[in-house]
């Protein structure tokens, strides 16, 4: 059988490169095994039974093989687009459960801070919105110039007046998490130096920190 | 946003209803020479009017992104290419060849047609699905091509020349690709009748993007801005143009946490993937 091997050839260039390079290998690979194979050799004159028989067997056969493997390379290519929309389905769920994560973390935080403010309520000094935009007081936008007045974004707990004025205006720009030491009035004219605590929640309103004496 | 060929910013207004109201401004201009309604003119003056419009958006704004449906998308990549200060680009069903499964094999002919009498008198004329899954909204829309000859999703008929302009500006575009370093959203539905997902395949292997992202989807056809799966593609879109503003350390980052572990692990994942 003179076509077998171009038969092999048409099939695994179906497989590497597809329907087009295929079919034209077989078409080539038919006039090649014709001249070639088919007796009377490298002569296209004679057309007899060989001919005929090579013209119907290979073709057949051939185109056969190739249809079948492109029914796989389908099949296939169609596998992957759908794997590729699982994999962006995928990303996308992980993507929003990262987001509920992040809300249920700032839900246990606002609740955390709901709970802080009462407990401490006579202890707070200061609370201050550390997002820019947030305004604790929108009141008192237009008097941020004077520095014995917070600015917008801090709010005085019930012993900020108590706080020597010095430490509050240091307080203003240099408040951060952690703890911190403050001169307390004490008497009449008296200040003692006190520890005090800043924490920080990142609620979903913007992050506070709260400043109070410490424990 | 850039609409897709010979249609109007319509299309795009449910995507920008969305990005509005996530706090995004979202300007949909009407092109002189590629909007319906407007006499055609060649690709260079398709793509200069576009040009014209990002350069006046920002003006006003820090940051412009571009996004396309379509061949939109094509004229989107033209412009970045143009303007590599874009912060974005978003491209929609891109379309750099028309290879969809509702696209006859015959349709090389149409190069051909362009140097022949039927260059004026024929036009290539929508049949349904028009890009849409969803039968309801496709049995709205073709009543209104029957009546008006125009939808929200794109005119009953497209001229040869603009098809033709159309090809010359994916030709152009492919041979840019590797020059854009844009970051880029690339979302496409795998049953795209129009263009195939090879389009975004070619896009997402060629473009140099440091931030690059493929989304398929699988319930839509080719306009997928208006069919089933909009909320999806609205969805990502806003959150990709704010990841990528947080990747860039504008804003407050707060949304793009990652706080997830299996996200955190998928992202190492990619990471390890791209080096």
């Amino acid at each position: 059988m003179p076509g077998a091997l171009f038969c092999v050839a048409a099939a695994l260039i179906e497989y590497f490169f597809g329907l087009g390079p295929a079919l034209t290998v077989m078409l080539v690979g038919l006039v090649i095994a014709d001249y070639l194979f088919v007796p009377p050799y490298a002569d296209f004159s004679v057309f007899d039974r060989r001919d005929v028989m090579l013209l119907v067997s290979y073709p057949s056969l051939t185109i056969f093989v190739i249809s079948l493997i492109e029914r796989l390379r389908r099949a296939q290519f169609r596998a992957e687009l759908f794997a590729s929309v699982a994999k962006s389905r995928y990303e996308m769920l992980l993507r929003a459960d990262n987001n509920r994560a992040l809300r249920l973390r700032t839900i246990d935080e606002t609740h955390r801070l709901l709970r802080h403010l009462p407990h401490y309520h006579d202890t707070i000094i200061l609370i201050q919105a550390l997002d820019r935009k947030a305004s604790l007081r929108p009141d008192a936008q237009h008097v941020t110039g004077n520095a014995n007045t917070l600015p917008h974004t801090s709010a005085p707990g019930s012993r900020f007046s108590s706080v020597h004025p010095v430490d509050a205006a240091r307080l203003q720009n240099t408040l951060s998490p952690g703890s911190h030491r403050l001169r307390i009035k004490s008497g009449e004219h008296h200040y003692k130096p006190v520890d005090c605590v800043g924490e920080r929640f990142t609620t979903h309103a913007g992050d506070f920190l709260v400043l109070r004496i410490g424990d | 946003m850039l609409h897709g060929l010979s249609s109007s910013p319509l299309e795009m207004r449910f995507l920008a209803r969305h990005l509005n109201n996530e706090g995004f401004t979202a300007f949909a201009p009407v092109l002189d020479g590629y909007s319906a309604g407007t006499s055609e003119r060649d690709m260079q003056a398709w793509i200069d009017a576009a040009v014209r419009e990002f350069d006046a958006l920002a003006k006003r704004y820090a940051r412009v992104s571009v996004c396309g449906l379509s061949v939109g998308a094509a004229l989107a990549l033209a412009v970045v290419n143009q303007r590599p200060t874009a912060h974005a680009v978003v491209l929609l069903s891109v379309t750099l060849s028309y290879d969809g499964w509702a696209i006859p094999w015959y349709r090389f002919l149409l190069g051909w047609a362009y140097y022949t009498p039927m260059r004026s008198r024929w036009r290539y004329r929508e049949a349904s699905p028009f890009g849409l899954r969803n039968e309801a909204l496709r049995a709205k829309i073709a009543r209104a091509m029957q009546r008006n000859g125009i939808s929200e999703v794109g005119p009953s008929t497209i001229s040869l020349p603009a098809l033709r302009e159309a090809s010359r500006l994916a030709a152009r575009v492919r041979t840019r690709l590797a020059n854009i370093a844009t970051d880029c959203l690339i979302i496409h539905a795998i049953d795209d009748e129009t263009a195939n997902p090879r389009n975004a395949h070619y896009v997402a292997s060629k473009i140099a993007s440091p931030f690059l992202r493929t989304i398929y989807l699988d319930d839509s056809y080719h306009m997928i801005t208006s069919d089933n799966e909009r909320e999806i593609v609205a969805g990502e879109t806003a959150a990709f143009l704010r990841e990528s503003e947080a990747a860039r350390g504008i804003g407050s980052g707060a949304e793009s946490q990652v706080v997830s572990k299996a996200l955190a692990r998928r992202l190492r994942q990619l990471a390890a993937l791209g080096n």
